[in-house]
């Protein structure tokens, strides 16, 4: 099986790292960028097929380990290796302490081999193994530099909220398997349809709350923001190719169970409140990464929209498409952040005195916004396509549109503006490693949209996941045109808003642009929208503040009971005795009650 | 037969022994003695296991049996005394003494898990129980905590013999078998969990036991908590499973009892400050846990049960063996753990790792065991069990978490702290232990299945 051989050079990298002596720090970033592309290099050997060895059983049950190569799964595992590949070459230029290297690259490393595991496996068991490899090892890089606060805050707060998932995950795990005698993703996927019971739907339940935090959605997608904390490199892999994208890969690929108890229609309705949640927030950020954290939040909605509506073809090409751009936008946020030493878009500037970072960033924007001939595009009309049978989702994906094209053409005119004195320089002089990447994901944006045509025949062969056999993509031109227009209006409204301010127009744009900061009452809309995911993020989850603050939030019960156990237990023996007869008395009075009465 | 005599010959000349050595005053000399002899008895059980003795069930001088659930039980107890050795060894202040009354625990042990009549088990707990007593006071432990053990143990006696007492005088026999059904043996059935429930830290006869945990130096802590309490379990199985397994009201109020403990062991655990007390209400949790493989009764939940048992006991030792360190350097609260990556970072990734393996990561014995108990609930119907149980779990986190957050925080100034050899033997072989059946499960879990099948039939 020569998927699983993927994982050698990975694992061969990371033992090559841990024996590295102090001096030898340096060579810790060629041997990572070795084994991930190694690592690479062998996966695009492997040939389709799935394997099961047997791990261990216990009276009636079996365990296996389970690796499935299905195209889809294929086409994950590439990704997964090929950014991290390019990832780790950013990170190059990108982590310039030699004291922290070795950390960084073993832990990326680490992060790499549970993604690329996840993406091959076959049944629940891998599946949970590789997750809750991904939550540690995610939290190990989100809190890289645990020596800042807001750091380890963050890191801790991913972890809570991703373990309250993995919980949920292993609930569900357990549930299926209950109900349907196996864990094998091929059968769960040719049995759910013959007559789910009880067990099934709880179970699916369970599976949509793991889902949906991995992948950030509302009420769990708090994490994801303040994820930004992380190195930047780790941001573009997190969003990108990895972790987020864990979520909606299980869902497409057990979207069986999804049809067969009747819950696609969560999914879409989780996923249009968080595309609009996401959208709105957006528009109000400043912060450099994080508004394209929240596009990343609003994609995975979108995502899960189509496959809501039951297109999960457009999701994986979406999902496809994606990859390439967002890794794109945040490869160029780092180089922004780099050379302006700013964090927030209206202090930097300069973008274009590099034409290579401006060029390619202006086609990762294009290609975000939808623009043809990028897969932006085909990925936008896959969607907009499937779910123009449903006029009220059509139109809020429309809205959605303008939107986000709106957002994100400000998010490259703040930074394109002319720059003070010496920021110039800086632009020109940042590492090769840290701008040709972006030139291989700005090619690899354009030629993805190439795959439109081709994805329908590539994921329907061999037949491994029957469902997806027979579904297509096609392009509408009325739709295409509808919708070219409406991410042009987008960009042509945030182009009089944020440059040319004396033009026709302009002067309203502006005042529209003001009042989106300063306005009372948009800020009072957003305090409510903000407010109100907080507060549903609250309700959701009391987790979601972190743990430091969980004794205030765990609700007083809690803390009052544990007071009053704590005050008995620290007693005295007389208090003792008294407890166990009590707890005797008690257990003769149930015992009386239930069985003799 | 004549092997079984070998293994009590090795057991008698263990403890006569090391009293003779004792009187040498050779401290060293006596550690070795004691782990010759104890790696000795892990061979003899061994040697039981793949020569197929104990199956069937061999009777010696029709007091004790060698039998699967013996053998795992047995060598379990020895391996868990022999790294409890190597801590008391290092940290001790009268090796000596602690060696021979240690041995005198195991024999007791032995008793336990090899009886075939609740008067054996009886003599054995106390034989495994009282000497911690003792152990207490000689580790500098406080005078407090040895009284409170003594007391909570002799109230457990008092309830033990009048259980016994019960069923003896409803059936005329003291035989480890199922009796026919009446209300006296069903309120013996209680009173044998109210007793046994405190030599396995069972809410709600469990509330003093943080507070001699806190009370005793840490190595003793290790053999209370990690070995001690395994052997109430050990009781406890047998008394319900081969006396009471006909009773399935009783099983409903284990679940009960399961429930109550988890909730007690954890959301007092979330607020504790102490790191060894933190340790000694998730230990209590865990033991909930135990019970819920227990209250479903069935060979899958019996083999989780004892899967689980065997992976605390590893993973508490080896905890206990880092709080030994740490204390010795007198640092005792979860605050005091900050940092503790930069000055030892074997220290803070052991510890790491045994939490986040009582949290349930794959790949450890700790998600093996959970998985397993979690699935054996649900299949038998008790749904509720299994939820309460992964609510329970979710709860955890947070206090472990808290703590291993601590340890990888950034602290200025620190200072590289050396381990002594034998401490990181004892921790690396518990990572050992931990990670690789958690990795490769399949054997233990057959052990485990075993001596499970021994207690309830297939």
């Amino acid at each position: 099986m020569l998927a699983l051989f993927v994982l050698v050079p990975l694992i061969a990298a990371m033992l090559l790292m841990a024996v590295l002596k102090e001096h030898g720090h340096k060579k810790s970033k060629y041997i990572a960028a070795a084994g991930s592309l190694a690592a690479f290099a062998i996966a695009l050997l492997a040939s389709y097929g799935s394997y099961t060895y047997h791990w261990f059983s216990i009276a009636s049950y079996t365990f296996n380990i389970s690796i499935l190569v299905a195209p889809l799964n294929f086409m994950l595992l590439l990704l997964v290796l090929l950014i991290g590949t390019v990832v780790i070459i950013y990170s190059w230029g990108y982590m310039k302490l030699p004291s922290e290297q070795r950390r960084f690259y073993f832990q990326i490393i680490a992060f790499e081999i549970s993604m690329a595991t996840f993406a091959i496996s076959g049944n629940f068991i891998t599946l949970f193994i590789a997750w809750e490899f991904l939550s540690l090892t995610s939290y190990l890089l989100i809190g890289f530099w645990y020596q800042k606060d807001s750091a380890n805050r963050a890191a801790r707060k991913a972890l809570t909220m991703i373990f309250i998932g993995d919980l949920a995950l292993l609930g569900s795990i357990v549930l299926f398997y209950n109900a349907l005698g196996t864990l094998e993703f091929t059968q769960i996927i040719s049995s759910v349809g013959s007559g789910a019971s009880a067990g099934v739907d709880a179970a699916t339940m369970l599976l949509l709350v793991a889902i949906f935090t991995k992948s950030a959605q509302v009420p769990f997608h708090e994490w994801l923001i303040d994820a930004m904390e992380g190195p930047t490199p780790v941001s573009a892999y997190l969003h990108s190719s990895t972790m987020v994208k864990a979520g909606v890969f299980a869902a497409i690929l057990l979207f069986p169970i999804f049809q067969a108890t009747n819950t696609l229609g969560i999914i879409l309705l989780f996923g249009l409140v968080t595309a609009l949640i996401a959208t709105l927030c957006a528009l109000k950020e400043l912060h450099i990464k994080k508004v394209i954290a929240y596009s990343t939040i609003q994609e995975l909605s979108i995502m899960f929209v189509a496959i809501g509506i039951g297109a999960p073809l457009a999701a994986i090409y979406f999902f496809f498409a994606q990859t390439f751009y967002k890794a794109l936008l945040f490869f160029s946020a780092g180089n922004i952040m780099e050379a302006t030493e700013r964090d927030y878009l209206n202090d930097a500037s300069g973008l274009t005195s590099n034409p290579l970072i401006y060029y390619t960033t202006l086609a990762g924007v294009l290609s975000l916004a939808g623009f043809i001939p990028f897969a932006g595009f085909f990925a936008n009309e896959g969607i907009s396509n499937a779910v123009s049978s449903n006029m009220n989702v059509y139109l809020i994906m429309s809205l959605i549109s303008v939107l986000t094209s709106f957002y994100i053409f400000r998010w490259m005119f703040y930074p394109s503006r002319k720059p003070k004195a010496d920021i110039a320089d800086r632009y020109s002089t940042q590492p090769a490693t840290m701008v040709l990447p972006m030139a291989l994901l700005a090619a690899l944006a354009l030629l993805a949209s190439a795959f439109f045509f081709m994805i329908s025949d590539f994921i329907s062969y061999g037949n491994y996941l029957p469902f997806l056999s027979g579904l297509s993509l096609q392009i509408n031109i009325m739709d295409s045109a509808i919708f070219l227009v409406l991410i042009t209006i987008g960009a042509g409204l945030s182009y009089m808003a944020y440059v040319a301010e004396n033009i026709a127009g302009g002067p309203l744009l502006i005042r529209i642009r003001d009042m989106l900061y300063t306005n009372p009452l948009v800020n009072l809309f957003y305090r409510a929208v903000y407010g109100f995911t907080y507060e549903v993020a609250e309700a959701a989850s009391i987790l979601d503040t972190g743990i430091s603050d969980v004794f205030d939030d765990v609700g007083l019960l809690t803390v009052y009971s544990g007071n009053a156990i704590k005050r008995l237990s620290v007693g005295s023996i007389n208090l003792y005795a008294l407890m166990v007869i009590v707890g005797i008395l008690a257990m003769f009075a149930a015992f009386y009650l239930t069985v003799i009465v | 037969m004549d092997a079984s005599f070998i293994l009590i010959a090795l057991a008698l000349v263990m403890t006569l022994g090391s009293i003779l050595i004792r009187l040498l005053n050779k401290k060293t000399l006596l550690f070795a003695f004691n782990c010759l002899m104890l790696i000795l008895l892990l061979a003899g059980f061994a040697y039981f296991y793949y020569s197929g003795i104990g199956t069937p069930p061999e009777l010696i001088v029709n007091t004790f049996a060698i039998n699967p659930f013996s053998i795992f039980f047995g060598a379990m107890f020895t391996a868990g005394m022999l790294l409890v050795n190597m801590l008391a060894e290092k940290y001790s202040e009268n090796y000596g003494d602690f060696a021979i009354i240690s041995n005198f625990a195991l024999l007791g042990m032995y008793v336990v898990s090899s009886s075939v009549s609740l008067i054996t088990i009886f003599v054995g707990l106390e034989l495994a129980t009282l000497p911690a007593v003792f152990l207490i006071l000689l580790s500098r432990g406080t005078i407090e905590a040895a009284t409170k053990l003594f007391i909570t143990a002799a109230i457990a006696i008092a309830i033990l013999s009048f259980a016994i007492v019960l069923l003896y005088g409803a059936s005329n026999s003291f035989a480890l078998k199922s009796y026919s059904q009446s209300t006296i043996i069903a309120f013996a059935a209680l009173l044998f969990v109210a007793a046994l429930g405190f030599e396995a830290s069972i809410f709600p006869f469990n509330v003093l036991i943080p507070d001699i945990y806190t009370g005793s130096s840490a190595y003793v802590t290790a053999m209370l908590g990690g070995v001690n309490k395994k052997v109430g379990f050990a009781a406890l199985l047998q008394v319900l499973l081969l006396v009471f397994i006909t009773n399935k009201e009783l099983f409903l109020f284990v679940a009960v009892l399961s429930t109550l403990t988890m909730f007690y062991g954890n959301i007092v655990a979330l607020l504790q400050n102490n790191t060894k007390r933190m340790l000694a209400y998730s230990s209590i949790s865990q033991a909930g846990y135990i019970l819920i493989g227990v209250a479903v009764a069935s060979q899958a939940g019996i083999t989780a049960a004892i899967f689980q048992i065997f992976s605390h006991m590893f993973i508490f030792i080896g905890m206990l063996g880092i709080l030994a360190f740490l204390e010795s350097k007198n640092r005792k609260e979860v605050n005091d753990l900050i940092g503790l990556s930069g000055e030892n970072s074997l220290a803070a990734f052991s510890l790491s790792l045994f939490m986040l393996s009582l949290i349930g990561l794959p790949l450890t014995t700790g998600f093996v065991g959970k998985f397993l108990l979690f699935l054996s609930a649900i299949n038998a119907g008790l749904i509720w069990l299994a939820v309460i149980g992964i609510i329970n779990t979710a709860i955890s986190v947070f206090y472990y978490v808290k703590a291993i957050m601590a340890m990888y925080a950034n602290k200025e100034g620190a200072r590289h702290l050396s381990m002594p050899l034998s401490l990181r033997f004892v921790v690396i072989i518990c990572i050992l232990i931990t990670v690789i059946f958690g990795i490769y499960p399949g054997p233990l879990v057959n052990l485990a299945s075993g001596a499970a099948t021994y207690l309830i039939p297939k």
